[in-house]
């Protein structure tokens, strides 16, 4: 009896994922962390994250929030911004709208 | 080739059946069936590009920062049916799409949904045998249909766009299967796209655009001015003061133009003027200047047709086409 050959083939995706890529730690709480809010530009999009901000207020204390805009949905954030809210947030929520 | 190592990670599968379902399952096709790439066959399709090292860098997609090689490109070509000589195709067309004025992220990611046109312009248009007569931008020609499709399946499987990940299109475009197509610069009594954009005659590039949905246009009129005006409706398809827009145009409309002796410029002249709307002074317009029409001539030699392609972004800051040379030696 002949054994059937395998197919032996290449990954078509990209499996290099460097530290900048990968997701970061997550907190064990959101008390006392520092938040950030990003709205993505999109209309409704700052008052998602402004009823989230509520929400979670309601829930957890922060130490400070950040909020910002990035303006333009379509273009990509900011370096200046992602570098701020990497520098000052411990978590960073993020919203669309339409 | 500077060296010949390929570095991807190798999987076995029972048959071909398996393999399949399993790409399927990990969303590594477009849901077609696709050619195992095996590496006697990555390495065959190498051989279309051989003064690259299947660890060159095609280019860095801007927002992710992920790095797409030779081989990553090579290995989604095979499976999507394309023979070695198309490579140069595709790896410029990432050339083209990564540069940060396309905005690669956003048109593959958004909601609205757009597919990337490639227009492939000069001599290799012959030597590959590219479509760009009847059926333009239907079934049935393999560079079209498979360059078309390899660029779908590295935006999916290299730069992670697949559909309900970080493609968020509501409703899609058909074009993302595979949307490739050549300029029929034969026809064409004007200069081809590529020559009106600055690249040299002669040589062959890609242009890639951010396109939504094709518009028809009909006429069977013979007057320049009549067929043109047939087009304004649809020049508003997607707002206006657009930056870029593009208008195809078939022989049948071509030989009016050419019997009327009229220029590429007289034609964008005309759409930029005509093609107004408002109230008294409050008037605006479909296009920002005349340059931004992007006219190709396309299409089967029977029938008065044309079609206007608005782009996502509308040419503006937000998009803008890039034109790259292909490499073919």
């Amino acid at each position: 009896m002949s054994i059937k050959p395998k197919i032996e083939v290449l990954t078509p995706v990209f499996e290099d994922i460097s530290e900048s890529n990968m997701v970061s730690p997550r907190p064990n709480s959101l008390n006392k962390i520092k938040l950030g809010l990003l709205a993505n530009g999109k209309q409704n999009s700052q008052e998602l994250l402004e009823m989230i901000h509520e929400v979670l207020e309601d829930k957890y204390e922060f130490s400070s929030v950040v909020v910002r805009n990035k303006g333009n949905a379509s273009r990509p954030c900011p370096s200046y911004i992602l570098e701020e809210l990497a520098n000052q947030c411990d978590v960073v929520v993020t919203a669309s709208g339409d | 080739m500077k060296s010949f190592v390929l570095t991807s990670r190798r999987i076995l599968f029972e048959d071909e059946e398996q393999l399949f379902d399993s790409f399927v399952s990990r969303g590594w096709t477009d849901g077609l069936p696709v050619v195992p790439p095996t590496e006697e066959r990555v390495r065959a399709m190498l051989l279309g590009a051989r003064w690259y090292s299947p660890s060159d860098i095609v280019a860095i997609e801007p927002v992710k920062g992920r790095a797409i090689t030779v081989e990553h490109v090579s290995i989604n070509a095979v499976m999507a049916g394309c023979l070695p000589e198309y490579l140069p195709v595709v790896i410029a067309s990432f050339e083209a799409m990564c540069e940060p004025e396309f905005n690669l992220h956003a048109v593959t990611a958004s909601t609205m949904g757009s597919a990337v046109l490639t227009v492939v312009n000069g001599p290799i248009i012959g030597r590959i045998g590219l479509n760009s007569g009847v059926s333009v931008f239907g079934p049935g020609n393999r560079a079209n249909a498979t360059i078309g499709r390899a660029i779908r399946l590295v935006i999916m499987n290299v730069t992670g766009a697949r559909p309900g990940e970080l493609d968020k299109a509501t409703i899609g475009h058909p074009g993302k299967y595979s949307w490739c197509m050549a300029e029929a610069e034969q026809i064409s009594p004007w200069d081809p796209l590529h020559v009106e954009l600055g690249e040299l005659e002669g040589s062959s590039t890609v242009t890639v655009f951010p396109g939504l949905s094709p518009i028809p246009v009909a006429s069977s009129e013979s007057e320049p001015e009549i067929i043109l005006s047939e087009f304004i409706d649809a020049m508003f398809a997607a707002g206006v003061e657009q930056d870029e827009v593009i208008v195809v145009l078939s022989p049948e409309l071509i030989s009016h133009f050419k019997i009327a002796r009229w220029s590429k410029r007289q034609v964008q002249q005309f759409l930029y003027d005509e093609c107004q709307r408002g109230y008294r002074d409050e008037k605006t317009r479909a296009v920002s200047s005349p340059g931004a029409v992007r006219i190709l001539v396309a299409g089967g030699s029977a029938g008065g047709f044309g079609m206007v392609i608005p782009l996502w972004g509308r040419g503006s800051s937000n998009s803008k086409s890039v034109t790259k040379p292909i490499r073919v030696d």
